[in-house]
């Protein structure tokens, strides 16, 4: 039966080109569509995961990492004196009012992390490095958001204003975005406390590094007695930040409607295009009924054209799915294509595939064999 | 004539009527008969008498409304669709009047792959069915897809399909219709060669020159068979 299906898939070149357009296109969909909501999510924790840590002393009742207030230098302290704690590292983080070039105001992200030689900050500079950072009132910008403060292609130099203060632009990091695609200028921490007037010694979090991991709830159950500040999880901490802006915001849903949408328009296509095989081939299949082909062999043709069609036609859309990513990167967007996404995308493109498979095959098994004599 | 076998086919009171809407045609009218192997059949009668539908019933692609139809000892008037196509896999060969063959398969999968089908290995299947194709005269066509092969060429290869796994029983709705006079008198050649003691074959025709390779006439009017009688075949009838 597989070579009977797929030659008489091969066949009719053009109709296979136009089926396997159709899931082609059904896959980038799914791949994108679920690359850019895991990229959102992503983005929106980016800044913790970099910052790293084993665990993250963060101000009680906060749920996401963007509206902090600060931490006193006793809470640092207090976390150094344990002894399963190896190192503990400040990070400033909040938003800052700026002043572009032409005078019109916005806002913008401020980070200054305590360097660590596995955490770099910025991560992905283009232009200029860290050290330059640390000169007074130093910052880099993203290039994505270069249009976004009016700033030319050759940044470096340029100067502009946050919380009425001069600010030069000393390197250039490119593609990192926050969820609210507010621009993010890093710096070093010292010129992040005077920008957004944090006490010297104070931060927005203390990520903690612990000798042994294993320590993480024995550290946690000590700090329980403090009041104003609990001690979570990196993992935990992301994914509460993850969720509050991309699960519980309305953008969340919106992306998530959009994916699911876009699944189900790949599905109608995909259905639509076998569809109109099996129709085109209903001939065949009721000759091979007549010939004494159970109606599972005759599955079997179906189910091998759209295995033929999955496989390429995914091939396909993810190669125009792995296009798009860089093509969106340039502007901002991070289409994330890593394994979750992959396996999470293969798996909606086979759910995709089988669901509009249900009305081919519906045909098939309705053949009627004696149609060949009429 | 081998009257002492068991018959192919035992047919007993058929009747057939086809419903759409409230709209209800008798085809067939308690039609009874046997097909008995060595013996090759011609159902004659004219046009919407009920000849494709009784060989669709006989073979084992229709079910009859009443009656029992016994086909290679199976009853398949009640069977499930499963059990009939396992016995038409196994004992009926089919040739259609237009052919039927794969458009996308060569003449030799086209044959090779209804073995493969029918559980035989591929390359066993290729090479036998390389050599029937061989033995109706294609031997140089076997690469050929049906659009590139003529009329009488595509109704041989559908031959060699249908005569791939051996079957008891070989049945044809109008296997030469399509065909000009010499080409479907040669291809009514091809198939009267196919008659075996154990196989019986059946083709249902309007051309009465046909008569020539028959052992046994049928002739069906409104459903009914109002004449069933022996044919010396090779004798020429008045008309040739
Ligand atoms: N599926 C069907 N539904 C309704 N009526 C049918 C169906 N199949 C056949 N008939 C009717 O049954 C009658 C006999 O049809 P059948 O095809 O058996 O005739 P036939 O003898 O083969 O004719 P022809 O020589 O033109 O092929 C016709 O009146 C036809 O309209
Ligand atoms: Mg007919």
């Amino acid at each position: 039966m597989r070579r009977i299906a797929l030659h008489s898939l091969l066949f009719d070149r053009g109709k296979l080109a136009a089926a396997l357009l159709g899931v082609a296109l059904a896959t980038t969909l799914a791949f994108v569509q679920i690359g850019l909501y895991r990229g959102f999510e992503v983005s929106s924790s980016t800044v913790i995961e970099h910052h790293g840590g084993d665990l993250w002393a963060i101000p009680t009742g906060l749920e996401v990492l963007d509206n902090a207030e600060t931490l006193s230098v006793s809470v640092r302290n207090l976390l150094a004196s344990h002894p399963c704690v190896r190192d503990v590292r400040a990070l400033v983080y909040g938003f800052v009012f700026i002043r572009k070039p032409n005078g019109t105001r916005d806002n913008a992200l401020v980070v200054g992390a305590e360097p660590r030689a596995e955490h770099v900050m910025p991560w992905a500079l283009v232009e200029g490095n860290a050290q330059d950072l640390a000169h007074p009132l130093r910052v880099s910008v993203d290039r994505t958001d270069l249009a976004k403060l009016q700033l030319d292609n050759a940044p470096i130099g340029a100067t502009f204003e946050v919380n009425n203060q001069r600010v030069t632009v000393a390197a250039v990091t490119q593609g990192i975005r926050s969820f609210t695609l507010m621009p993010y200028l890093f710096t070093s921490i010292t010129n992040a406390r005077r920008l957004m007037g944090v006490v010297e010694g104070h931060a927005h979090f203390f990520a903690v590094g612990l000798h042994q991991p294993q320590c993480a709830a024995e550290v946690q159950r000590w700090m329980a007695q403090q009041h104003d500040v609990r001690l979570v999880t990196r993992a935990d901490w992301m994914k509460k930040t993850e969720a509050y802006w991309v699960g519980g915001s309305g953008a969340g849903l919106v992306l998530a409607f959009t994916a699911i949408l876009g699944l189900i328009v790949g599905a109608v296509i995909v259905g639509q295009t076998l569809y109109s095989m099996t129709k085109e081939h209903l001939p065949e299949l009721a000759t091979l009924k007549a010939l004494g082909a159970t109606p599972w062999e005759l599955a079997g043709f179906v189910l091998w054209q759209v295995s033929l069609l999955a496989v390429v036609g995914g091939g396909i859309g993810l190669a125009i799915a792995y296009i798009l990513r860089s093509v969106m990167a340039r502007t901002g967007l991070n289409v994330m294509l890593e394994p979750g996404t992959l396996s999470l995308g293969i798996f909606a493109a086979v759910l995709m595939c089988a669901v509009a498979s249900i009305a081919s095959l519906r045909t098939v098994f309705k053949v009627e064999a004696a149609t060949v004599l009429r | 004539m081998s009257g002492g076998a068991a018959p192919l086919v035992q047919a007993r009171n058929v009747q057939k009527t086809f419903k759409s809407g409230r709209l209800e045609t008798q085809v067939l009218h308690d039609v009874s008969l046997q097909l008995r192997p060595g013996e090759f059949t011609l159902l004659m009668g004219p046009s919407g008498s009920g000849k494709t539908t009784l060989l669709s019933i006989l073979s084992g692609l229709l079910r009859p409304s009443s009656g029992q139809v016994e086909l290679c000892g199976v009853d398949i008037s009640t069977a499930q669709d499963a059990v009939s196509a396992r016995v038409r896999r196994r004992h009926v060969g089919f040739v259609f009047q237009s052919y039927h063959l794969f458009p996308a398969l060569n003449a030799l999968d086209n044959v090779a792959e209804v073995l493969v089908l029918k559980g035989i290995d591929r390359m066993q299947a290729r090479a036998h069915a390389g050599s029937m194709l061989q033995r109706m005269g294609l031997g140089a066509r076997l690469q050929h897809l049906p659009s590139e092969l003529s009329g009488g060429e595509r109704q041989r290869v559908a031959i060699a399909r249908a005569l791939a796994g051996n079957p008891s029983l070989i049945v044809g709705d109008e296997p030469t219709g399509a065909l000009d006079k010499n080409t479907g008198l040669s291809v009514m050649g091809a198939l009267r060669e196919q008659l075996t003691p154990q196989r019986g074959v059946l083709i249902v025709t309007h051309d009465p020159r046909l008569k020539q390779f028959a052992d046994r006439v049928l002739e069906i009017e409104d459903g009914r068979i109002v004449a069933d009688y022996a044919h010396t075949a090779g004798v020429n009838e008045a008309y040739h």
